[in-house]
């Protein structure tokens, strides 16, 4: 088990944030509703509080903005969306990982097709 | 039992802020607001609060220093920016008083704080090590210098030395003091300057900063 998570935590390093992107590409969300669309898939989030520091990473960098908007149940919530550039790396990703995905599909299957 | 959830949260965000030390105060406190109001969310989704939810909750949110590691590693590859605003902020501590008396030192304040490339503590060093930089040294220079002024009384008639009287007397003791006193107010500014520009050059956020 233990190779086995150290195999996706590597996996996870490299795609997370793009994951992230592309929760956001569709509409806007705030932390909780976020890290709650990734922990729906199997295997995306082991610690959920390390998103947190992600998101910060991804509005310093430019790829996301964010808004306080009032909740109708507690208090405000620093919703997060994609802006241009976060747009574009998720494009670039998108195109990448499609490329990427195939070669290793085609390496670790033994298919020389492709 | 609401009082035992609110312990283990409380002590969870205690231990959270604690391992974020070190990192800039605006990401410390953004992030413990944005895990705090995460809990929030997720007690407000709990059917029954008891211990074992709210235990529950925080394995999921991971170990608080998991969570600083990774605001720390993911921090680190980003090249800090040493932009125009830390070249001017250096040049402004050093000399902006001398250009600007005042003003130009307090613009360099501002933004040495402004910027997120040194952290608190070296903002305060680049602070308080000689407030106005060179400026200050040579304005008590200029101070000592005047307040040291001679004078020297001739008799008319003989052209003998009468009396000599100095004022500013205080400044005897100066007289050894003051050559290293200038030499430690001169230097200090300049290293401080040195020692934030080399901060710039450093990966930008260290697992133990005080070691530094």
């Amino acid at each position: 088990m233990g190779r086995q998570d150290a195999l996706l935590a590597q996996m996870r390093r490299g795609t997370l944030q793009y994951c992230v992107l592309a929760l956001l590409a569709s509409e806007e969300r705030y932390g909780f509703d976020l890290v709650r669309g990734l922990g729906a898939v199997n295997g995306m989030v082991t610690s959920e509080g390390t998103i947190y520091p992600l998101l910060s990473r991804l509005r310093r960098d430019g790829l996301v903005e964010s808004t306080w908007r009032e909740s109708s149940t507690g208090p405000p919530r620093r919703y997060y969306r994609l802006t241009d550039s976060g747009r574009e790396a998720l494009r670039d990703f998108r195109h990448e990982w499609s490329r990427f995905r195939d070669a290793v599909d085609a390496l670790v299957e033994g298919r020389e097709d492709t | 039992m609401t009082s035992t959830a609110d312990r283990l949260v409380e002590d969870y965000l205690r231990s959270l802020d604690r391992e974020l030390s070190g990192l800039p105060r605006a990401r410390r406190r953004e992030l413990t607001e944005q895990i705090a109001s995460h809990i929030a969310e997720a007690r407000a989704g709990l059917e029954n609060e008891d211990e074992a939810e709210i235990r529950n909750l925080l394995d999921r949110l991971g170990e608080p220093a998991e969570i600083a590691e990774e605001a720390r590693e993911r921090a680190e590859p980003r090249p800090r920016r040493a932009g125009w605003m830390e070249i001017l902020a250096l040049i402004l501590l050093l000399i902006g008083g001398i250009v600007l008396p005042v003003v130009g030192w307090f613009v360099g304040v501002v933004l040495l704080w402004v910027s997120d490339a040194w952290t608190t503590r070296e903002k305060l060093v680049g602070t308080f090590v000689i407030p106005g930089g060179l400026a200050t040294p040579l304005l008590l220079g200029g101070l000592a210098v005047t307040a040291e002024s001679c004078s020297t009384e001739f008799d008319p008639m003989t052209g003998a030395e009468i009396s000599s009287s100095c004022t500013g007397g205080s400044f005897q003791a100066a007289d050894v003091l003051g050559p290293v006193l200038a030499v430690v107010l001169l230097l200090a500014p300049v290293f401080t300057t040195i020692f934030l520009a080399r901060r710039l050059r450093r990966p930008a956020y260290q697992p133990n900063p005080g070691s530094a």
